[in-house]
C-alpha cells in the first residue's frame, strides 16, 4: 500500500476511533497497530531504534499523566494510602480510579502522536507535498524548492564549515558563524535568482487575478468563521442540531472555495499517482469501516466506547464492532514492502 | 490601496481567530457543556488554525507570491530549516533556537507579510524533513508566523525617524527578538495546557474566571517553561545583535534585484 489517499484514510479512521473513545481497550488496540506498522514500515536496523524510542515516549506519558492525576485527583472508592490532609495540594486519598483515569489519558496522548509518526513513516516528502491542493500551487512550488535546496544548502553549509575551521576559525563565539551564514546566503541566494530567472523564460506566473480570488478568499473565512462558532456553541453546550449545522456549513463553504481556486489554477502534473489494486482495496475497506463506525456511533450502538473508572474501577467492556475496527490498524501491514 | 485594506482586514480577521482558538480556555472558561478536557480540543483547535492559516497563503498567493519571489522565500526557508534541522540534531543550551533570527529579519526588511510566510513555512518545511507533521504543527506555524509578521510593524517607525543603520535599530530588532523568545514558549504551552495541565494549582479548572485561570497558567509557566524561554530570549538578542548588519546589507542588496516589475504592452 503507497498511495497517499489510502493512507490518509487509514489515518482518518485510526483517528476517529482514537478521538471518539475512553475505553482502554481500544485504545491499546490502536497503539499496538501503530507499534506494530510503525516496526515494519521501517528497516530492520531502524525499528528496533524506531520502537525503543517511542516505547519509552509512551512509557514516559503513561507515568506523567499518571503521576499528576493521582497526586492531585482524590476521587474514586478504591483507598490504595492516604496522604496527610493538611499537606498542601497532594493531600487526600491517592485511589486506584484516579491513577486508572491518568494511565487512559497517557494512552491517548501517546496514540495520537504514534498515528502522526507512522504516517510521516509512510509517506515521503513528494506525497506530502502532494496533499497540499492545487489551490495552493504556489505554496506547493515553495515548498517544493525549499526541500529540494536543503540538501544542496546542508552540504555546502558544510563545506563552508571546514573551510572556515582549516583557517582557523574556532566557532566559538555567534560572530564566529558569520563567515559561514555570509557565502551560504549570498551563494543560495544567487542560485534562488537563477532559478527565478528561467522560471520566468519558462512562462511561470503566478500573480492570479485579484478580483477572481477575492470571492473565494471571502468564503474561506466565512467557512472558518463558521466553524469556530460551531465550537462555541459546542463549549456552551447548544443543541446539537445547531453546532452540527454550523460545522457541516463551514465544511462545504470551504470545500467550495477550494475547488473554485481549483478550477482557476492551470497546473501541469508531470507524474499521477497510480491506483494498485491493493490500494483500492484497502481504501474500500477504511471508507467502508468509516460509514460503519460513524453511523453505528450516531444511532448510539457503541456504548462501550464511554468509559471512566470513577467512581469504583471496573473492567471495561468491549463489542466485537469496534474491535474489528480497531485492529483495522494493522490493515496496512499486508501490502508493505520494503522494495 | 484596495487590496492592503483587504489584506490587512484577513490579517487582524487571521489574528484575532488564531489567538481566540489558542486562548479559548481563558476567554471562554465559564463554558461548562462539554468536557473541555477532552482529547478532541486539541484537535479541533488546530484545525481551526491550520484553517486561518489557508487565508494568509491565499490572499499572499494574489498579492504577494509572484515568480520572483517564490523562489527567493524557498531558499531562504531552506536555509532556515537546515539551521533549524542542525538544532535539532544538535541541541544548544535550553531553549536556545538561531531559527528566530532569518524570520525576524525577512519580516523587518521585507514586510509583515513575507515574515509570516517565512516563520509558517520555515515550520511546515522542517517538521516535514525531520517527520515532525502533527497536531502541534499549525499552532508553531501561525505562532511564527506572528514572529515575522510583528517583526514588519518595526520598519516603519524606524525608516519614520530614520534609524536605519543606525544602533538603535538593531537594538529595537533584538528586543523583537528577545520577547518573542519568551512570547513563543508561553503561547505554544497554551495548545496543551488546558488539557495535559500540571498540578492542580498550576492546571487548567473548568469553570474558574479569568484571573483563576490565568494566575494558574503563570504558576505552570514559571515552574516548567521559563528558564527555557529565558535562555532562547538571550539566544535571540545576542544572535540578533551580532549578526544582523551584515545579513542586511545582503538582503539590501538582493531586494534590488529580486524587486521588478514588468510594464505591460499597450494595445495599439
Amino acid at each position: 500500500m503507497k498511495n497517499t489517499t489510502s493512507w490518509i484514510l487509514w489515518f482518518a479512521v485510526s483517528l476517529i476511533i482514537l478521538l471518539s473513545t475512553r475505553n482502554p481497550i481500544y485504545i491499546i488496540m490502536v497503539l499496538v497497530g501503530c507499534f506494530i506498522l510503525g516496526f515494519n514500515l521501517l528497516q530492520k536496523d531502524e525499528s528496533s531504534f524506531w520502537f525503543k524510542q517511542n516505547f519509552r515516549f509512551l512509557l514516559t506519558m503513561i507515568f506523567i499523566s499518571t503521576f499528576i492525576n493521582g497526586l492531585f485527583t482524590h476521587i474514586g472508592s478504591t483507598r490504595i494510602f492516604t496522604i496527610p490532609a493538611h499537606w498542601p495540594l497532594i493531600g487526600g486519598e491517592i485511589t486506584l480510579e484516579s491513577i486508572a483515569y491518568g494511565a487512559i489519558n497517557g494512552l491517548i496522548i501517546s496514540a495520537i502522536y504514534l498515528l502522526f509518526n507512522v504516517l510521516n513513516l509512510a509517506l515521503s516528502i513528494k506525497q506530502l507535498i502532494n496533499l497540499i491542493p492545487r489551490a495552493f500551487y504556489p505554496i506547493a512550488i515553495m515548498t517544493s524548492i525549499a526541500l529540494t535546496f536543503f540538501p544542496s544548502i546542508q552540504k555546502r553549509a558544510k563545506e563552508i564549515k571546514e573551510a572556515q575551521m582549516i583557517r582557523g576559525n574556532a566557532m566559538k563565539k555567534v560572530t564566529d558563524w558569520l563567515p559561514i551564514l555570509m557565502p551560504l546566503l549570498i551563494t543560495s541566494l544567487e542560485n534562488a535568482f537563477l532559478l527565478s530567472e528561467s522560471m520566468m523564460a519558462r512562462g511561470f506566473h503566478t500573480q492570479t487575478n485579484e478580483k477572481e480570488t477575492r470571492f473565494p478568499l471571502l468564503m474561506l473565512v466565512l467557512g472558518i468563521f463558521s466553524i469556530f462558532s460551531g465550537l462555541l456553541l459546542n463549549l456552551y453546550n447548544y443543541s446539537s442540531a445547531i453546532f452540527i449545522s454550523l460545522y457541516i456549513f463551514g465544511f462545504v463553504i470551504i470545500c467550495a472555495s477550494i475547488w473554485i481556486t481549483n478550477r482557476s489554477a492551470q497546473v501541469t502534473k508531470f507524474y499521477r499517482e497510480t491506483w494498485k489494486r491493493n490500494d483500492i482495496i484497502a481504501s474500500a475497506i477504511f471508507i467502508t469501516a468509516l460509514v460503519i463506525f460513524i453511523t453505528m456511533r450516531i444511532t448510539g450502538n457503541l456504548p462501550t466506547l464511554s468509559y471512566t473508572p470513577y467512581p469504583t474501577l471496573s473492567l471495561p467492556d468491549f463489542q466485537f464492532a469496534p474491535l474489528i475496527l480497531c485492529s483495522l490498524t494493522t490493515l496496512p501491514i499486508a501490502w508493505i514492502s520494503h522494495d | 490601496m484596495k487590496t492592503k485594506f483587504l489584506s490587512s482586514l484577513l490579517d487582524f480577521f487571521v489574528f484575532s481567530l488564531g489567538f481566540a482558538s489558542l486562548l479559548i480556555s481563558f476567554i471562554f472558561p465559564q463554558a461548562e457543556g462539554t468536557p473541555f478536557t477532552s482529547a478532541n480540543y486539541p484537535i479541533i483547535i488546530s484545525l481551526i488554525i491550520l484553517l486561518t492559516l489557508l487565508i494568509i497563503f491565499l490572499d499572499s498567493q494574489r498579492t504577494t507570491l509572484d515568480t520572483k519571489i517564490i523562489p527567493f522565500l524557498g531558499v531562504l526557508i531552506a536555509i532556515n530549516s537546515g539551521i533549524r534541522f542542525l538544532e535539532n540534531a544538535i541541541p544548544g543550551p535550553a531553549g536556545f533556537s538561531p531559527t528566530f533570527f532569518l524570520i525576524i529579519l525577512t519580516g523587518y526588511f521585507f514586510g509583515s507579510r513575507m515574515g509570516f510566510l517565512m516563520g509558517s513555512m520555515t515550520m511546515l518545511v522542517s517538521a516535514t524533513l525531520t517527520g515532525g507533521v502533527g497536531p502541534w504543527l499549525p499552532g508553531q506555524m501561525i505562532t511564527a508566523g506572528w514572529v515575522g509578521q510583528s517583526s514588519g510593524l518595526l520598519s516603519k517607525p524606524i525608516k519614520r525617524f530614520g534609524l536605519q543603520g543606525n544602533l538603535i535599530e538593531i537594538l529595537l530588532i533584538a528586543f523583537i527578538g528577545g520577547l518573542w523568545g519568551m512570547l513563543y514558549g508561553a503561547i505554544m504551552n497554551l495548545w496543551f495546557w488546558p488539557y495535559l495541565g500540571g498540578p492542580f494549582d498550576q492546571s487548567w479548572l473548568q469553570g474558574a474566571g479569568f484571573s483563576s485561570n490565568l494566575q494558574r497558567y503563570l504558576t505552570y509557566y514559571i515552574s516548567t517553561s521559563l528558564f527555557w524561554d529565558i535562555t532562547r530570549s538571550i539566544g535571540n538578542v545576542l544572535v540578533i545583535i551580532g549578526l544582523t548588519k551584515p545579513v542586511l546589507k545582503i538582503f539590501k542588496r538582493f531586494k534590488e534585484r529580486f524587486s521588478f516589475s514588468y510594464l505591460r504592452e499597450h494595445k495599439g
